[in-house]
């Protein structure tokens, strides 16, 4: 129990901490905030968008008051979802922006994500059992094969080939002419819209997982009690994955915490070349249009998310390691 | 079941009841239990030459017997109880022979009907067993996956079981629901062992259950195996190389020397009456620790390369009685006196007069080779010499925070003696007893919390207590450690000049070429010799004892005063210890230098010290002259320490 508490503590600190600082670093700067980030932002010789300063003085506060009220308010503001507003969509506020695009990027790069992992994890575990045989080299060489491709170049692969070329999938957007919604029409598109996008990143995500799945697994294989499980007359199956795999799912588990804990950040890369209307291509807008709101609300939200993710990680180790349990509690 | 033998068929499906009587029946008129023949494993790995780890060893194992197998390390005991169950991997396999348990040949058999046999039949308890528990189970499934797989209990039913299991090694019940880390390593084996015979095996083969544990652990383990044998009347293989042990437990012997078996004799008479001089070699570590003189015999040397053929008897180049014969011819393993023995002096000794030839030396039962001794006079000129280390009062508080609580430890407690110089003291006591704490202090590693510790040397009296960090590297010149492992106290890239020469170029500012003539001195001093032909050498090209040379003369490197040694022969094989104690005995004397002997074990410490501390939780329980601290221990727990060396000679005298 104390290492669950200690670990939630943990993360509530960390997220304090990153809040804070997102507060106090526009303020380190003399003079009015938001018009210094605003024209660090345009430039030295621009001229101050007045709308722009409006929407960076509504995410950063008012510049008056002293630091605390300044900071109990920006903390008030936090509370209620209130991030300012975007000036690539002005005048809808950022928080609106962003529940625009999240479910878009949770649901391809997070099933995508959970694909990857389960295949990945399968592929691995099975090679490092059937280790040194022709599966386990077509599996570990594959890998390492694909893994040398550019992600950008196997995108752009199959956007040239299935979108132009055969033409079986569409080349941009995530929907075209149905309403949003949970209706046959819409899911249909989404999908078909999401396919290739999501096939981009499926070949190169399992990568990582099947080769740490294959190594740790491997070595793993080499323990005593992996020898005494078979000396036990236990059923290869029993010792693959009650023994063998069950130990060297360990450390993958909580590396995919970590991982989907970058889906918030969504691909940036695959989500451009496909136009997919995402949290990547808004991250890629907001940098290309200086939209510091935005951008800002974009990074503190990618915060939330690793830290949440390092923090269900770390729950998840102690619930699957009795070791850890007690080795920093 | 598809037995062909009536009796073990009926034997076998009752389940092995109170069998002593079963064994002794099954012994008298039915074939063996194992049938090993002609059995060799090689190992073929890719990226070094080929070996034969085990070389056509053949021999029977009856139904309720208790063998022990001996043998350095290295001589291929491990591969030969991983053929034995079939549990071989690449890139080992069995090359040749066969495996008959109970009639079947094991060895080709089917891996699925091998399955449905283990653990039912054979079970094991594997070397290194610390880590034989899966670490993210609970104890209480890892027995009942391996119950529920041969057998037609479930449920609650194998909880019962278990319990029973859990109360016959003497572990409380509630440890079923326990993780294998919040057991303690003697726990843990005694686990492993209940696990072993949780479907009642016929046959369960032991492969260093106990090393690594403390004496004392060790002991109380070992009397559980035998005891449940007695009861259970289970066939043992029992794998050590602790031969004092194996010889207390066992029926009878098997020697193992470069994956061949040498010897094979019943327990009693290998005691009295060892055939094989490598059998003398090995039964030559052990010493009766009351006597007023202990000497103890070391075989010189190293096995020899498996990798390449090998023509003669493998021994040839280690044994004292060797002659001519031994060179060129392979002795056979033919019976001899009862047993059975590979080697062609011993044959020669007791056949016929008229075969005979000269030069056969004398029938003896001693190892003729080198002798560690020790008499009560070393003992005594050294307790008058000079002291020149005087511990007193030394007290040592750990404190550990645990959230807001603070925890204190009390590692070691109002601890005081001095040490002369030429003399040596050992510090015995099971771990955790604050041995190690105490040297880290008297090196200057850790700090006392109170008391004083004075060195006095070269440079006049030092209070070590007070050093700081540029005085402490000066002290640390007289000052010299010798751990535990040579193994990884030796770095594997450099050669052992560099090893060598780099402290005499550091500690004493010699020039590239004054160090290079002092190393090959310091090589003479530790008898690698000529020292030209091990200077340029890696360290694995080196035996163990000749590593653990090595790291002695690193240590003498410094020129220090004061040696403290950490266990530094408990990695060692028993066979060459000796050789390490001979090397510090020399030091000690010729040299003048004051050496700290820690060890958990208390034969080793009389073997070499003049001087005893006994240590338990911090505290000197016992504290003395090292002959009159083994022959009248005061204090319980040294008696205890006392109780647990292995002393098969006293046994065979008072069982015969
Ligand atoms: N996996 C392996 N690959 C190559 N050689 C091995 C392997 N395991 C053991 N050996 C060799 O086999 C021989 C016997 O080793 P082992 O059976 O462990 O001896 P013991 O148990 O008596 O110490 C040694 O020479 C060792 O180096
Ligand atoms: S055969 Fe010769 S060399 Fe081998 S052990 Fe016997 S006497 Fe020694
Ligand atoms: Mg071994």
């Amino acid at each position: 129990m104390r290492y669950f508490v200690r670990k939630i503590a943990f993360f509530l600190a960390t997220l304090w901490a990153a809040i804070t600082l997102n507060f106090i670093i526009p303020r380190l700067q003399p003079g009015d905030p938001a018009e210094v980030m605003v024209q660090k932002l345009a430039g030295k010789d621009a001229q101050l968008n007045p709308a722009a300063v409006q929407a960076m003085r509504a995410m950063l506060g008012a510049p008056d008051g002293n630091l605390f009220t300044q900071y109990v308010s920006y903390l008030g503001a936090l509370a209620h979802g209130d991030f300012g507003i975007s000036y690539t969509y002005y005048p809808y506020p950022v928080t609106e922006v962003i529940g625009q695009a999240l479910p878009w990027t949770l649901v391809l790069v997070g099933v995508t994500q959970i694909l990857a992992f389960v295949i990945g994890i399968t592929l691995g575990a099975y090679a490092a059992w059937r280790r040194n045989t022709r599966f386990d080299s077509i599996v570990t060489l594959g890998s390492t094969f694909i893994g040398t491709l550019p992600s950008f170049w196997i995108a752009l692969l199959l956007l040239f080939v299935f979108g132009y070329t055969v033409g079986w999938f569409p080349t941009s957007g995530g929907y075209s002419a149905s309403t949003p919604g949970f209706n046959g029409p819409f899911i249909t598109e989404a999908v078909s819209h999401s396919f290739l996008p999501a096939l981009s990143l499926l070949i190169t995500a399992p990568i990582g997982w099947i080769l740490g799945m294959r190594n740790t697994m491997v070595m793993n294989l080499g323990e005593d009690y992996i020898r005494l499980a078979k000396a036990k007359g236990l059923p290869d199956r029993v010792v693959a994955l009650r023994y063998a795999a069950r130990n060297a799912l360990l450390p993958s588990v909580t590396g995919f915490a970590i991982a989907l804990g970058g889906v918030l950040g969504g691909s940036i890369l695959v989500e451009q070349i496909y136009d997919y209307p995402g949290m990547g291509r808004l991250m890629g807008e907001a940098i290309g249009n200086r939209d510091f709101p935005l951008l800002q609300t974009l990074l503190l939200f990618i915060i939330v998310g690793v830290l949440l993710a390092n923090l269900v990680a770390d729950l998840l180790y102690g619930v699957l390691d009795p070791r850890a349990r007690r080795a920093q509690s | 079941m598809t037995t062909t033998d009536a009796t073990t068929a009926a034997a076998t499906t009752e389940s092995v009841p109170t069998s002593q009587t079963l064994a002794a029946d099954t012994r008298r008129n039915s074939h063996p239990l194992l049938r090993v023949r002609d059995l060799s494993v090689r190992f073929e790995p890719k990226m070094s030459p080929a070996l034969t780890a085990v070389d056509k060893v053949s021999f029977d194992l009856l139904e309720g017997e208790f063998v022990g197998l001996i043998g350095e390390s290295g001589s291929g005991k491990s591969t030969l109880a991983m053929a034995l169950l079939s549990l071989l991997e690449r890139p080992g396999r069995i090359s040749n022979g066969s495996i008959e348990f109970d009639g079947e040949d094991i060895a080709s058999m089917s891996q699925e009907d091998l399955r449905h046999r283990r653990w039912r039949d054979i079970a094991t308890v594997f070397q290194s067993s610390m880590n034989s528990l899966n670490p993210v189970m609970r104890v209480e499934a890892q027995f009942r996956d391996a119950i529920e797989e041969h057998s037609e209990l479930r449920g609650d039913a194998v909880t019962e079981r278990v319990r029973e299991l859990f109360s016959m090694v003497m572990i409380d019940e509630k440890f079923m629901s326990a993780y294998p880390h919040e057991l303690s390593g003697g726990m843990k084996q005694r686990i492993n062992l209940a696990l072993a015979l949780c479907n009642r095996p016929r046959f369960v083969l032991l492969d260093e259950p106990t090393t690594g544990l403390d004496v004392v652990v060790q002991r109380s383990i070992l009397e559980a195996v035998r005891r449940l044998q007695k009861e259970q009347g289970f066939a043992v293989l029992f794998i050590s190389h602790d031969i004092g042990t194996v010889m207390e437990l066992s029926d009878r012997i098997f020697v193992m020397y470069a994956g061949q078996l040498v010897e094979q004799q019943a327990a009693t008479t290998l005691v009295k009456d060892p055939l094989h001089p490598y059998s003398k070699g090995l039964l030559g570590s052990y010493s009766n620790p009351r006597a007023d003189t202990v000497r103890v015999t070391y075989i010189p040397g190293r096995p020899p390369d498996l990798t390449r053929p090998i023509s003669g008897c493998r021994f040839a180049a280690r044994c004292p009685e060797a002659i001519e014969r031994c060179s060129s011819d392979e002795p056979q393993l033919l019976p001899l006196a009862g047993g059975r023995v590979a080697c062609h002096v011993a044959h020669l000794q007791r056949g016929p007069s008229e075969d005979k030839p000269d030069g056969l030396p004398e029938q003896t039962t001693r190892f003729a080779g080198p002798e560690f001794v020790k008499t009560a006079e070393d003992s005594d000129r050294a307790r008058r010499g000079e002291v020149f280390l005087e511990v007193d009062s030394v007290t040592k508080v750990f404190e550990r925070r645990r959230g807001l609580r603070k925890q204190q430890t009390l590692a070691v407690d109002d601890v005081s003696f001095a040490l002369r110089k030429g003399e040596v003291t050992a510090l015995v006591g099971q771990s955790g007893s604050g041995k190690t704490t105490l040297a880290r202090m008297i090196t200057g590693v850790d700090k006392p919390s109170s008391g004083t510790i004075r060195f006095t040397g070269s440079e006049g009296t030092i209070a070590v207590e007070k050093l700081r960090t540029r005085q402490l590297r000066d002290y640390r010149k007289h000052v010299q450690m010798v751990f535990q492992d040579p193994y990884s106290s030796l770095n594997p890239a450099l050669t052992l000049r560099y090893t060598l020469t780099r402290p005499l170029r550091n500690h004493r500012g010699l020039s590239a070429q004054e160090a290079d003539a002092v190393a090959g001195e310091l090589m003479e001093t530790v008898a690698l010799t000529p020292s030209n032909r091990f200077l340029d050498r890696y360290p694995h090209e080196l035996s163990g004892g000749q590593r653990q040379r090595v790291v002695i003369a690193r240590a003498l490197a410094a020129n220090p005063e004061l040696i403290v040694a950490d266990e530094p022969i408990s990695s060692l094989d028993v066979s060459i210890r000796a050789e390490v104690l001979e090397l510090l005995q020399e030091l000690v004397t010729g040299h003048d230098i004051g050496v700290l002997y820690i060890t958990h074990d208390l034969l080793s410490a009389r073997l070499l010290a003049d001087e005893i501390l006994v240590l338990s939780q911090g505290r000197v329980v016992e504290q003395g002259n090292a002959l009159e601290v083994i022959r009248n221990p005061q204090d319980a727990y040294t008696r205890t320490l006392l109780d647990a060396i292995p002393n098969p000679f006293e046994q065979a005298t008072t069982t015969s």
